[in-house]
């Protein structure tokens, strides 16, 4: 299978610690691909890496079939949001984008045209004259990511874009990345926000402490991670169905509002446990297996990583 | 398009858009031509100075120095009053005429003054060098002629002994033109210098201030990853080297019409007269021009580099005074450069790239310098100027590749090829 990114045991240190630690990850075409991790994981050197800004110590990396340290050229088919913004201040809008687009090979005028499109999209319309000092953070934030994808990237790669984005903008940045993928392009994107990778990512990959914690398909790690946890609830208030519950017979159950949650004892057989909730007096409204979050798999399989780390998780 | 185009356009385009620059543009030269203009539109009344000589000298001397100094020269003309009574009784009475503005100054000739050669001219303003060579001139002729009369020489003789050689300079070149006085190449050598030091001050802090805006605006991670440092840099010298030397040019422009026109309303001749007294072969004003254009260039790289290499305007500050010690340098061996411009201190500095440009220009003015130097020392500078871009590139790199980190050789190896 041909990858749009290959990692094989990269590694990247500072003098004191390891940022990167033989970090090893494939990235399929086409695909919205998430790397998540604490702050401080290695997420942003990681993708450094990649784009040739920084230089690793070891390992090898494949981008778009070519090592992007050898050929850089390979770096103009991919548009790159750092984690840290910044603009020309003094430029107008248009002049900026078009600048960032003409470094990546664009023409002159096809940048102007491209820019006034994408401008009009992001209801930024009557700012292209505008100087970006300006605009509110917002808008800058629109802006660059505009220069980041108006030289139609293969591979977008995104470090923390939703960071300073209000709930709208959040909205138009999903909105874009899912447009790329429907074009048969591929986003790799870096975040702390669970949530939002659980809604945008096919493929993640978690990291914590520069080292990789798990990675693969969202729905295979979904699976690999189901723990044996089920949610179970009737249609009113049923003595019977409390005792069956204290009991334990099944395994150890807890009454959360109108339901119960119910950690089957290894060995259960669910048709039993089934036909014996079928038994009782009340009508079963509910049996659902616990799917764990992605934040529930983040902090449990992050927990051996640090304490401290946990607690920058808790706030996202 | 090349990346160094595209910097290049940018930086450009950006600068020549700005107010600030179309109003130094403009403004730089009306302040010029004011400064050129405005003593000879007063020049007129403030010329003729009201002096009163005191007279304690041997009979006649008083009569000397005022015909002397009647005798109007490069503008400068005297009322004079002659005062035959000791200074002892006066000298309180000048002092108030001086301070009320009455008059500006009084000179002394005291008795002694064949045997001592000591006048003392006193004034509210003795300042202006020509005021002193006239009332030099004078006393000395006076003092002279009075001294030859009583060896026994008839004054009619005396008075044609002692007329005064004036010196005319003029260079001799291979072709056999003359041309060039002394004092204008001077003053062509040291505006040159300063107009240098001026435009490497000005945008040579510029492109510093340039490159550091990217590094702290953290659009340096954009840029790295789509093309090589130098190119960035090299883009970026061009670019703001190119608004310095429009800037110049227009400047050029401006002065020169602006002279013109004020030259034929007042008569001075203005800027065709500049033009004709400094009387370069093309050939020299070519050379003169290129050694400016690289020169600059190549401060401009330095500050480029002195940019990569800091991370803040007030660490650069410090910096930037050590970059510009090498460009004065020829200044301070102007007398041995303009008195022996083919001399080993003369060549020496004619061929250091980073001295050629200010010493050159020197030595263009006293000199025809041979052929084979010129190009050797165009050469180097613009090999030079290459290098120090290349350099200014590699530590803007580094910078970013290295953050924190020991590098070891094999590190250094790789990121040099990477930069």
């Amino acid at each position: 299978m041909n990858h749009t990114l290959l990692l094989e045991g990269v590694s990247k240190r500072y003098s004191g610690h390891t940022a990167v630690d033989d970090l090893s990850l494939a990235v399929p075409p086409g695909t919205i691909y998430g790397i998540l991790g604490p702050n401080g994981a290695g997420k942003s050197t990681t993708l450094r890496m990649v784009m040739n800004i920084i230089i690793r110590d070891s390992g090898r990396i494949s981008l778009l079939g070519a090592d992007p340290e050898k050929d850089r050229s390979v770096l103009r088919r991919v548009g790159f949001l750092p984690e840290e913004r910044g603009l020309y201040k003094k430029m107008t809008v248009l002049d900026v984008i078009v600048f960032f687009a003409q470094i990546k090979g664009v023409e002159a005028k096809t940048a102007r045209a491209e820019a006034a499109r994408w401008l009009e999209r992001m209801s930024l319309g009557d700012w292209r004259g505008a100087k970006v000092e300006t605009l509110s953070k917002g808008m800058q934030q629109k802006v660059q990511f505009i220069a980041t994808v108006i030289h139609q990237p293969e591979l977008l790669i995104l470090d923390e874009p939703q960071s300073g984005l209000d709930p709208v903008n959040q909205e138009v940045l999903r909105d874009t990345i899912l447009q790329h993928r429907k074009d048969g392009k591929t986003v790799i994107f870096s975040t702390h926000n669970m949530e939002q990778a659980e809604q945008l990512c096919e493929h993640v990959c978690i990291i914590a402490q520069g080292r990789k914690v798990l990675d693969g398909r969202l729905r295979d790690v979904r699976r690999e991670n189901m723990g044996n946890a089920y949610r179970v609830q009737f249609d009113g208030e049923s003595p019977a169905a409390e005792a069956l519950m204290a009991a334990g017979r099944f395994g150890a159950a807890t009454r959360e509002g109108e339901e119960w949650r119910l950690e089957l004892a290894p060995g259960t057989d669910t048709r039993a446990l089934l036909a014996a909730l079928n038994d009782l007096d009340a009508p079963l409204v509910r049996f659902q297996r616990e799917e764990p979050s992605l934040h529930d798999i983040f902090v449990s399989r992050v927990a051996g990583a640090a304490q401290t780390r946990r607690v920058e998780v808790a706030h996202v | 398009m090349s990346n160094v185009w595209i910097v290049l356009k940018r930086e450009f385009m950006e600068r020549v858009k700005t107010k600030s620059f179309l109003l130094a543009t403009f403004l730089f030269p009306l302040f010029m031509i004011g400064l050129n203009v405005i003593p000879h539109l007063v020049g007129g009344e403030e010329t003729e100075r009201h002096v009163v000589v005191v007279d304690e000298a041997p009979p006649g001397m008083a009569q000397m120095v005022v015909a002397n100094l009647s005798t109007p020269r490069e503008g400068r003309s005297y009322k004079l009053e002659v005062v035959r009574k000791p200074l002892a009784g006066l000298q309180a009475s000048l002092r108030e005429r001086i301070t009320r503005k009455e008059i500006d100054g009084y000179l002394h000739l005291p008795a002694d003054v064949v045997t001592s050669s000591q006048v003392a001219y006193r004034a509210r303003n003795v300042s202006n060098l020509g005021v002193m060579t006239d009332v030099r001139r004078a006393a000395t002729q006076a003092v002279q002629e009075t001294r030859l009369r009583t060896a026994g020489l008839q004054s009619t003789d005396v008075r044609a002994l002692l007329r005064p050689v004036e010196v005319s300079t003029a260079r001799v070149t291979a072709t056999g033109e003359e041309g060039g006085s002394a004092l204008v190449t001077f003053a062509a050598a040291y505006g040159m210098a300063f107009l240098m030091w001026l435009m490497v001050f000005l945008y040579g802090v510029n492109v510093m201030r340039s490159v550091l805006e990217e590094k702290t605006n953290r659009i340096v991670e954009v840029l790295v990853s789509s093309m090589k440092a130098s190119d960035l840099m090299l883009g970026k010298i061009l670019g703001v080297g190119l608004v310095a030397l429009l800037q110049v040019a227009i400047w050029g422009v401006l002065i020169a019409a602006g002279l013109t026109l004020a030259g034929q309303r007042l008569k001075t001749g203005g800027a065709a007269n500049v033009m004709a007294g400094l009387k370069l072969t093309p050939v020299a004003a070519l050379t003169l021009l290129s050694f400016f254009v690289l020169g600059f260039f190549l401060y401009a790289a330095v500050f480029a580099a002195i940019g990569a290499a800091v991370t803040t305007d007030q660490e650069g500050q410090q910096f930037q005074t050590f970059a510009m010690v090498p460009l004065i340098l020829p200044i301070l061996f102007f007398p041995k450069v303009i008195g022996d411009p083919l001399g080993t201190t003369a060549t020496v500095l004619g061929l250091v790239p980073f001295t050629a440009p200010v010493a050159n220009a020197m030595r263009l003015g006293s000199t025809e310098i041979p052929a084979a130097q010129v190009i050797a020392s165009l050469v180097m500078l613009a090999l030079t100027t290459v290098l120090v871009v290349w350099v200014a590139g590699k530590i803007y790199r580094f910078g970013i590749l290295s953050t924190g980190k020991k590098a070891s050789l094999a590190d250094i190896g790789r990121w040099m090829r990477a930069a």
